[in-house]
């Protein structure tokens, strides 16, 4: 195998020759080589390969602005003093820069809040808590179904599957208010009623328990599309890898462990991030089941009502008084995201299309 | 097992004889055959999921659907229900004045922007998945989308935040790109005020560019994905037959990614229906903030019952037009 830098070289030396040819071809008459069609195809090629670059750069170019304009907004408001959020000569860059809209903004939503005995009171670190343990839970156990969906012929398959597309379908908005009461009065199994110490039914509302339940028995956010994921996946690694496992004498679920995670390791990342970034940026579940555990997304969703409440002493202010501190909030919140994102970029994109959702 | 593989004996019978004594070996409770094991693992593999859907899923599911018949009120100890019946459906369709409208707004909003999400992620994949410099730096903007438009921030981008009012990024935005731009391309054109009807399809489809392009992004992915599925031999192929680029987008890559075509389909339908900021879910949320979920599940699964039709209808006409290369 040629190494990239030699390809690279390959590849000069084929341009210069072929350059070389047609120079040669031209100085004899094209017509002795080429009939007219291919003439006119060739002649097209080059014209079309001159020009779409430059259309491709404007398409990228405008296309992207609007993706990033409301992040460029946001650069531009978090770091403005509030009074000049009025001042017309300032489109995008502001006269003076401020850290005191992030700082306050961080302090109403409890990002910097510390406290040793209750460490997640703060919310950065609640969210991660809950984030991480969900999203692994919610990895493992959606893989273990995912395999058995698609390595094994089961009676009823294609009807309990039916379920995993009907759970990608089914809004949660739907199950929420159920779900929320077998939560607040929480039974073991469904039939076992549980009590607290004071004699009530148990209620695991506001507990983290709520999102690792659903996740550990891979019925978390997005569950649904995470087992397609890796039911499509599977299906697509060679059959013979398990019947070499088998006949080195491996069973079924150490063949698992041992063959099929580290193949998927690609997979398994990808799903693990986009678990992350639905966890993170969730607010309509968390808000269902939590009135007092905050999450980033939570504490965003309802920054105008406490802004207003603690830097505006309760008046009801509009929008465009707080825009700095909303445009703040909203920076906060993605921040760890696009850190994330910048690093991972790679497995968000690659890990997708090689995770085999091709393979409809 | 061991001895099988130790004793390589060169007879055929012998083989058989090793393989019968093996299995003979085996503890009696393990006779059962590899076929039929596999099948038990299959079950024990999917038994977690199981039971969790049935308690996270179905259970809440079945919950709901019952709901959706009674009159509801919260009491201690669970939900108290009363007055089983059509009523709630009958309430939302003949009787608030609100349902019908948003359902039709919807609906007609859900068929309009998702050709044109399709075809647009189409068209960025296919540029995404050309040769040039900065390619990695485009594709991670173009898939930003992915990471924040899920979360709340996006409601602050468009100003829909509870106290309402401001004048988003996307209004402000589209406004700038609508009034400007798009009237005096329009005006170029010589196309401008032919029918108003015109007119206003295209103001609404520049009014909410940016929304456009902020839904597209797990849709680009899918059809990268499917572009880079295209074997180098098809496109050889083509190039020695001299099609030009416009051939081989219609000859070759559309028939290819027309299966994911499928899946983009659905995820854009179900994302743009049960988005928690559309028409229809706010009411149904309002209904249900409002402690009445009786109505608020019946709202929810009249949507959900034709938001599934819609879905099997525009399934089953695509599924004819979608080409699957023989293996």
């Amino acid at each position: 195998m040629a190494t990239k830098k030699e390809e690279r070289i390959f590849e000069k030396e084929r341009r210069k020759s072929q350059k070389a040819r047609m120079a040669r071809m031209k100085k004899d008459g094209l017509d002795k080589y080429f009939t007219p069609d291919q003439i006119r195809y060739n002649r097209n090629r080059r014209i079309i390969g001159a020009v779409w670059p430059f259309f491709r750069g404007l398409i990228l170019f405008g296309l992207g602005f609007v993706i990033m304009y409301p992040l460029l907004f946001m650069l531009s408001t978090a770091f403005r003093p509030n009074e000049q959020m009025n001042d017309p000569s300032i489109v995008w860059l502001p006269k003076s820069f401020t850290w005191n809209n992030i700082h306050e903004t961080a302090t109403v939503m409890k990002f910097n809040y510390w406290d040793a005995a209750h460490p997640f009171h703060n919310t950065v670190l609640n969210t991660i808590l809950l984030n991480v343990v969900s999203s692994v839970l919610q990895v493992i156990t959606c893989s273990i179904t995912g395999y058995g969906f698609a390595r094994f012929k089961f009676k009823g398959r294609n009807v309990l599957f039916a379920i995993v597309l009907l759970m990608i379908i089914v809004p949660p908005q739907i199950t929420t208010i159920p779900l929320y009461l077998q939560f607040a009065y929480f039974k073991l199994f469904g039939i076992i009623p549980l009590y607290d110490a004071k004699g009530e039914p148990l209620s695991i509302i506001n507990t983290g328990l709520t999102m690792y339940l659903p996740a550990l028995f891979a019925n978390g956010i997005k569950a649904g599309l995470f087992i397609y994921i890796f039911r499509q996946f599977f299906r697509g690694l060679p059959k013979e890898l398990e019947d070499a496992a088998y006949l080195d004498g491996c069973g079924p679920f150490e063949t698992y462990v041992k063959i099929m995670i580290p193949n998927a390791k690609t997979s398994f990342l990808t799903v693990f991030l986009f678990s992350i970034v639905w966890y993170w940026n969730d607010f309509y579940v968390s808000s269902s089941f939590f009135t007092e555990n905050n999450t980033v997304a939570l504490m965003l969703k309802n920054l105008d009502a406490t802004l207003q409440q603690q830097l505006f002493d309760g008046q009801t202010v509009s929008v465009r008084q707080i825009i700095v501190w909303l445009e703040s909030g909203c920076l906060l919140a993605i921040t760890p995201l696009l850190i994330m994102y910048t690093f991972l970029q790679k497995y968000f994109v690659e890990g997708v299309e090689r995770s085999g959702l091709t393979g409809m | 097992m061991a001895d099988n593989t130790n004793n390589r004996a060169p007879e055929i019978n012998d083989i058989q004889s090793d393989i019968v004594s093996a299995a003979a070996a085996k503890p009696k409770g393990l006779n059962i055959p590899y076929e039929r094991r596999k099948q038990l693992y299959g079950y024990g593999f999917i038994a977690l999921w199981f039971v969790g859907s049935i308690y996270f899923f179905i259970a809440p599911l079945i919950q709901s659907l019952i709901y959706s018949f009674h009159q509801t009120k919260i009491v201690t100890g669970g939900m108290q229900m009363s007055n089983p019946g059509f009523k709630n459906y009958y309430n939302a369709f003949r009787k608030d004045q609100y349902y019908v409208p948003a359902l039709t707004a919807m609906i007609k909003d859900t068929l309009l922007n998702t050709p044109l999400i399709i075809v647009f992620s189409v068209f960025i994949a296919v540029i995404l998945n050309q040769k040039f410099k900065g390619r990695t730096a485009a594709r991670a903007i173009f898939f930003l989308p992915v990471i924040i438009a899920t979360g709340p921030v996006i409601d602050i981008i468009n100003g829909n935040m509870s106290t309402g009012g401001y004048a988003g990024g996307s209004e402000q935005f589209s406004t700038m790109f609508e009034t400007n731009l798009v009237d005096d391309l329009l005006n170029f054109l010589g196309i401008y005020n032919i029918s108003d009807k015109l007119t206003n399809v295209i103001s609404t489809l520049t009014s909410d560019i940016m929304n456009l392009i902020w839904k597209c992004g797990i849709q680009i992915i899918l059809f990268l994905s499917a572009l880079q599925g295209i074997p180098y031999s098809a496109k050889e192929a083509a190039s020695m037959e001299g099609a030009t680029s416009w051939e081989y987008f219609w000859k070759i890559t559309v028939p290819y990614i027309s299966p994911i075509l499928i899946s983009a389909l659905v995820y854009t339908i179900v994302d743009s229906f049960v988005d928690p900021s559309n028409d229809v879910m706010t009411l149904v949320l309002n209904q249900s903030k409002q402690w009445e979920h009786g109505y608020s599940a019946a709202m929810a699964w009249a949507y959900f019952a034709i938001v599934g039709a819609i879905l099997a209808v525009v399934l089953a006409v695509i599924n004819r037009f979608v080409y699957y290369e023989v293996e």
